[in-house]
């Protein structure tokens, strides 16, 4: 098992966010947790990337805890989050941003990496030296996604990538996933666009209120009648 | 003509000084919106440990400067992790209460430490010589100072500009949230944040000493008070803003009392005058020269 979530429990003070979650991830896989808002999926999330801790749970990627380890550290075992809202660096340029992923990527690696992402994304390549506020909704949820492969992540989170995207760009920007998914990345994506997430994943979870309440392959989900209902207009 | 320009190079120099403390409140400011009350009060350790360099074990210049610029950089990244680093989740008042006592705190530390005399650098740190530039008299540490103070600029600017870690300081100042997922210590930054910004407080200090032979314990309230309004005019958070806030605030002062008396100011409307030009400013321009209107951030 290359990741697993055991048991997890996450609060904001008194807000009991998540209770009790728990799946997997296997090496080369694409998972989805779709859920309604608030259901938790980016607590979930921004817990795993260090950004949030847990009250209790374990969260194991290649043998190691994440479960207390400071965001910067979690980045160096190779898991990225790019996080809802896409958080683009508004102030710095396409390149900047890039080169900032790169933060504890040696120079080498640094250089090739950004070419890997240029060449899955020849926008960003045409807009190298635009600062980040100027980029469209579209172009910035590129550059997170490209930020995430520069810091080397081989475990990439996503948190609802196709937010506020018109549904040709999301197309666009799934079938650029599936390629990155291909070449050896393995994604897990939280989704509220639940059609479009089981098309891409491979399994799902299906969140209710910081619980898992179905689980599966992406097909069986997407014909159950619960998700129909809920998050398919069927 | 000789007197403009011997007014034109003093005003260089005090603007350099200003702008060079400036730098420390704009950074900090910049990467926890917060403003170092106790910047001034660093400032002062620097020029003192200028004192300590220059007489105590008996440097010379450069290595005075240096050795100054890394002690005072160290007490900055300090005085960061003790005073200020435990209370980043805590009130606005609460950060401010602490950064003052933590200025009343240095400068009585220092009084106990070197008593109420003044103090100043041995006649052989800068030996003064005169030049004469085309018909002009100008003195070699006015120059030493100008170009110090630029050559400190210009590197700081290559840093904050070039270097990744300068991406990183910038990238606070936006956004706090998405910097650990860079792979980034966003306490590192800070340190280092600090480091330069109390580094350059105290080559500051030194500079200052050797304008103005008269150093004492006290001597970084004013100075840091002005220096902080430098910055607000530049535009807090843009380093140069604080640059040209600092440059800006030394031509005032050197200007009203050169030129005020020919048109009736006394040279005593000195300050009255700079800080009500420099309101002005703001009134017209809320955000300061460089500034740019900060998202409200929650
Ligand atoms: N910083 C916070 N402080 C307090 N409560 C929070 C905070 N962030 C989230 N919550 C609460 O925790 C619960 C889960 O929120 P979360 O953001 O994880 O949901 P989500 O599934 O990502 O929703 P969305 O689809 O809207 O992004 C919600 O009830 C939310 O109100
Ligand atoms: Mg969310």
């Amino acid at each position: 098992m290359l990741f697993s979530v055991q048991d997890l429990h996450v609060s904001y003070g008194s807000i009991r966010a998540v209770h009790g979650v728990s799946f997997e991830v296997d090496e080369g896989e694409i998972v989805t947790l779709i859920g309604a808002n608030g259901a938790g999926k980016s607590t979930i999330l921004n817990t795993i990337a260090g950004l949030q801790r847990p009250d209790q749970g374990e969260i194991i990627y290649r043998g190691a805890n994440l479960a207390r380890m400071d965001a910067h550290n979690v980045v160096k075992q190779g898991v990225a989050l790019v996080p809802e809202g896409r958080r683009i660096f508004g102030n710095l340029t396409v390149y900047e941003n890039l080169r900032l992923a790169g933060f504890q990527v040696s120079r080498d690696d640094l250089e090739a990496r950004i070419k890997l992402v240029y060449s899955y994304f020849p926008r960003l390549e045409e807009r190298r030296d635009q600062l980040g506020d100027t980029l469209s909704g579209g172009e910035q949820q590129m550059l997170a996604v490209g930020r995430a492969l520069v810091t080397g992540g081989r475990l990439m989170l996503l948190d609802e990538p196709s937010m506020g995207l018109a549904p040709i760009l999301v197309q666009h920007i799934f079938e650029i996933l599936a390629e990155i998914n291909r070449q050896g990345t393995t994604i897990l994506l939280v989704e509220q666009n639940a059609h479009m997430a089981l098309k891409l994943a491979n399994r799902g979870y299906v969140l209710e209120t910081g619980s898992v309440m179905l689980s599966g392959p992406s097909k069986e989900l997407a014909e159950s009648p619960e998700v129909q209902r809920a998050y398919l207009g069927g | 003509m000789e007197f403009f320009v011997q007014q034109f190079v003093n005003a260089l120099q005090l603007g350099s000084l200003y702008a060079l403390i400036a730098l420390g409140y704009t950074m900090v400011y910049g990467v926890l919106l917060l403003i170092n009350f106790a910047h001034g009060d660093i400032f002062m350790v620097g020029a003192f440990l200028g004192v300590f360099g220059s007489i105590t074990l008996d440097l010379p210049f450069v290595p005075t400067l240096v050795l100054s610029m890394v002690l005072t950089g160290l007490l900055g990244v300090g005085i960061e992790r003790v005073a200020y680093k435990p209370l980043r989740q805590a009130s606005r008042l609460s950060v401010v209460i602490t950064a003052l006592g933590v200025g009343l705190l240095l400068e009585n530390g220092m009084l106990a430490l070197t008593g109420a005399n003044p103090r100043s650098y041995p006649q052989t740190f800068i030996t003064t010589r005169v030049y004469d530039i085309g018909g002009v008299a100008i003195s070699n540490v006015k120059i030493i100072i100008i170009v110090l103070a630029a050559l400190l600029f210009a590197g700081l600017y290559t840093i904050v500009q070039r270097t990744k870690w300068g991406m990183a300081m910038r990238a606070i100042s936006y956004d706090k949230f998405a910097v650990p997922l860079m792979g980034v210590s966003q306490d590192q930054i800070i340190s280092l944040t600090f480091l330069l910004g109390t580094g350059l407080a105290a080559a500051g200090g030194i500079l200052w000493g050797v304008a103005f032979p008269v150093l004492n314990p006290y001597m970084g309230l004013r100075v840091g008070w002005k220096a902080f309004v430098a910055a607000v005019v530049g535009g807090i958070g843009d380093i140069r803003g604080a640059a040209a806030g600092g440059l800006l605030l030394g031509f005032i002062e050197i200007f009203v009392p050169a030129y005020g008396d020919s048109i009736g100011i006394s040279s005593t409307w000195r300050d009255p005058i700079a800080f009500g030009l420099l309101l002005i400013i703001l009134v017209v321009r809320p955000t300061g020269l460089f500034g740019v209107a900060r998202r409200q951030k929650v």
